[in-house]
């Protein structure tokens, strides 16, 4: 499966993906509308930029009483079906990340759905922090980020062979 | 930033622009000051017919050629009754850059006057001097993705040239250090592993102490500096002062923090990129603290390295300005004896002089000037003299988008063709790429930059002679010319071509663009003018000589990400998402004023007052005593109390970022 994965060590705080996500949404650059969110905190000087996980076991999905959040064959994201929303909350209150949140105009909840398999925030991230990706293929990615710090590392951690 | 664009267009219309994946400069990635296209091409307040001020003081729709015609006349009769040279151009950066700049330059040399202003009297020539002097070249980006230390001068890339952040976000995950100094908690100085709020304007004191650390520690770049520089002697003895105790005292920086910085580069030199910005050549001292930045990267040996500060080479194209053939020296080009150093490096005449010479207190009048996309009313100092100035002219012609403050005040404005509406060259010189660009739209009655040079040419008879290329598709086909690359060429390639490939430590095979070949720590060029030698220190006058009556200091232009000077308010999209100027306040200052957040208050400083909102901020993210004002904006212009007299006496650019002001509640 392929989730949007958000490096926070990449995100500059531009904000560029809170005002695509609106902008495809309406049109408009209202950060209330985007389903993802750059948050700073100055006290710490720290930037986290957080949108749905799309997990295995959404909570959300379970508590709905209506049915109203159903996970999209196509692209397994855990999409709103805005005709069945009844806009009571529960999911705003089961999700442990809050990543649904209330649309005021429409009086229903709202959440990533991965733009239909391609999430448009992921091609206007200046830092290339947010990227799309199969969770394993994720793993790996990881693994080889970590493999740079390693080298940098090795004349220091390694056998003695290389000096 | 020039970043490669993929354009869908449907029924003749621009609906979606996204970044072009192969472009070297963005990969694919786009900020929306990039797509404002989209809201600029289809504006409904975009100019489309010529227009020319009636004397009531409206404006009337006037044929274009009519206009070219009324326009020559008036600039024949100025040249007849004061000489040439009392008519200038102005090019600002709504048009694009380089190639636009060049022919506007070409046209009033042509015309017979030195008299070619733009926004670079205010912005970027600062930089680009500080370094030029030092090391012969100044890089717009330096290597990011292999440095091991980047250390960020009073610069933000992620809101001014967001395509860098991805250049940064490389280096960072290959695990690059990252050094910010601001005194504004800057996008940046989020992801710095140590961040330096100095006091606005201290930056020199901040680079000397650490040019000293790496001296005393014998942590110099020996067979560098010994082989390859001059004047370090006079640098090592200057540099003793800069104890840590000292470059706390003048710039707040903690001892302590200012010691894990001078460590850290220590520890990670060679690779280091120092990216200084905007925030350091707007002070009285501003060019002398770049000089200083400057000569710390070539003591950590960071010069034409990769992971360093590379030497970009040119392409070597066809020049289209005529400094040989018509260097009209003798017409003494407004700004070259005040501010030679401007006039020698970069050819450009000083906007802080020519109000005055527009109102009469210059060597001889300024009478008529064509503006092409600037918006001097907003971004120069003292709009209220601007104003003044520009509203005393003879002839005023604004080439525009649309109807600016300043295009309010022409006898003629001329509607303005967008980037999309053209073809031209651009160059990226940190990659060696050239690249073309394609003209996608074209709207009736709207000129290229190159057809209205030439048809305004034409109508003044040196035309044929200077402007003989039937459309600027020939113009780039010159230019292209020595290179070797061809126009047809570029057109197939969108991602641009490179022209030549990267090379470092040039400085091996030929000498640095330095008057000795040599990197410069001090400069007998600068000496010779009159400027000390090495870039000296001096503290900025509000810290030595405090004015009671303005206890405050004034910072302004930090950039908004949507936001380019004073473009794009009109986009209603933008304004959604930043509606309204605002001044930043250290909240314990709000709260000795007792001001609440977004109350109205008042600034003064000596040349004037505005009444805008104070936005109470987090306390680390301004300096205690500083405020922060972003230029720009129409009904809260910061520009109306920014001086234009107090100039730094190198490159004579105002003083933007340390003003003293007062605050008072308007209530």
């Amino acid at each position: 499966m392929k989730i949007l994965s958000i490096d926070l060590d990449r995100c500059v705080g531009c904000q560029n993906c809170e005002l695509t996500c609106s902008f495809y949404q309406i049109g408009d650059f209202n950060r209330e509308r985007s389903n993802i969110w750059v948050s700073f905190y100055p006290e710490d000087r720290f930037i986290v930029t957080l949108t749905c996980v799309q997990c295995e076991k959404p909570a959300c999905m379970t508590v709905c009483p209506n049915g109203a959040l159903q996970r999209d064959p196509k692209t397994q994201a855990v999409v709103v079906d805005e005709n069945r929303c009844l806009g009571c909350r529960m999911c705003m209150q089961a999700c442990p990340f809050g990543n649904i949140h209330m649309n005021r105009e429409k009086r229903v909840v709202q959440k990533c759905n991965l733009c239909e398999g391609d999430p448009k925030c992921v091609r206007f991230c200046m830092g290339q922090a947010i990227n799309f990706v199969d969770v394993d293929d994720l793993a790996e990615g990881k693994r080889k980020s970590l493999d740079y710090r390693l080298k940098k590392l090795y004349p220091v951690l390694g056998s003695g062979a290389e000096k | 930033m020039r970043c490669g664009q993929e354009i869908t267009i449907d029924d003749g219309k621009i609906v979606e622009i996204r970044g072009l994946e192969a472009h070297p400069q963005n990969r694919g990635r786009i900020c929306h000051k990039g797509r404002a296209a989209v809201d600029l091409v289809n504006h409904p307040d975009r100019l489309l017919k010529p227009l020319k001020k009636k004397p009531n003081g409206s404006f009337a729709e006037i044929s274009y050629d009519q206009a070219l015609d009324e326009i020559a006349e008036r600039m024949t009769r100025i040249k007849t009754q004061v000489g040439a040279r009392s008519v200038g151009v102005w090019k600002g950066e709504a048009l694009g850059f380089f190639q636009q700049e060049e022919y506007a330059r070409r046209f009033i040399h042509a015309f017979g006057s030195p008299n070619y202003f733009s926004n670079d009297s205010e912005c970027f020539n600062g930089r680009y001097f500080g370094y030029k002097v030092v090391q012969g070249y100044w890089n717009g980006c330096p290597d990011f993705e292999h440095a091991d230390l980047m250390i960020f001068w009073g610069s933000n890339p992620p809101f001014s040239h967001p395509p860098q952040a991805r250049l940064i976000a490389n280096g960072k995950e290959r695990g690059a250090k990252i050094i910010v100094i601001d005194p504004r908690l800057t996008s940046i100085a989020y992801k710095a592993d140590l961040f330096l709020q100095p006091l606005p304007g201290t930056d020199g004191a901040l680079a000397w102490g650490l040019m000293r650390h790496l001296i005393e520690t014998q942590t110099v770049d020996r067979p560098f500096v010994e082989k390859y520089s001059v004047g370090f002697e006079q640098i090592a003895q200057y540099a003793k002062t800069f104890d840590p105790e000292f470059v706390e005292k003048q710039t707040g920086v903690p001892s302590d923090i200012f010691l894990d910085a001078a460590q850290m580069i220590v520890e990670s030199r060679p690779k280091i990129t120092h990216y200084v910005g905007n925030g350091l050549e707007h002070h009285e001292n501003g060019i002398n603290n770049i000089r200083a930045v400057a000569c710390l990267g070539g003591l950590c040996g960071a010069i034409d390295i990769e992971g360093g500060d590379p030497w970009p080479e040119s392409m070597g194209g066809h020049d289209l300005t005529l400094y040989h053939e018509l260097p009209l020296l003798d017409q003494k080009p407004i700004g070259a004896e005040k501010f030679p150093v401007l006039y020698q490096l970069r050819q450009e005449c000083h906007t802080m002089l020519a109000m005055d010479y527009m109102l009469g207190k210059g060597a001889y009048p300024l009478r008529g000037l064509i503006v092409a996309g600037a918006n001097p009313l907003l971004t120069n100092p003292n709009s209220r003299k601007v104003k003044e100035a520009f509203a005393s002219l003879d002839l005023l012609v604004v080439r525009e988008l649309f109807l600016t403050p300043t295009a309010k005040l022409a006898h003629y404005v001329i509607p303005a063709a967008s980037f999309l509406e053209r073809s031209e060259l651009h160059y990226h010189p940190h990659c060696q790429l050239v690249t073309l660009t394609t003209k996608i739209l074209e709207i009736p009655g709207v000129v290229d930059e190159y057809t209205f040079w030439r048809d305004l040419s034409g109508r003044l008879g040196f035309g044929e002679k200077y402007f003989p290329w039937d459309n600027e598709e020939e113009v780039n086909r010159w230019i292209l010319e020595p290179t070797g690359i061809s126009l047809e060429e570029l057109k197939q390639h969108p991602e641009g071509i490179r022209y030549k490939p990267i090379r470092f430590r040039k400085y091996r095979e030929k000498p640095f663009a330095t008057p000795t070949g040599k990197f410069e720590f001090a400069s007998q060029y600068l000496k010779d003018l009159g400027y000390p030698e090495i870039p000296e220190y001096r503290p900025p006058r509000y810290v030595n000589h405090p004015q009671k009556e303005f206890p405050f200091i004034l910072t302004t232009g930090a950039r908004k990400y949507l936001y380019y000077h004073s473009r794009y308010r009109n986009i209603k999209r933008f304004r959604s998402h930043i509606p309204a100027a605002e001044m930043e306040i250290h909240p314990d200052d709000a709260e000795g004023l007792g001001v609440k957040d977004m109350e109205q208050v008042r600034v003064t400083s000596e040349v004037g007052s505005i009444d805008i909102p104070a936005k109470i901020v987090h306390e680390r993210e301004i300096r205690q005593g500083v405020l922060q004002i972003t230029h720009g904006w129409d009904d809260v212009n910061v520009n109306l109390i920014t001086p234009d007299h107090v100039n730094d006496p190198i490159s004579g650019f105002p003083l933007l970022k340390a003003i003293p002001v007062r605050i008072e509640k308007i209530s």
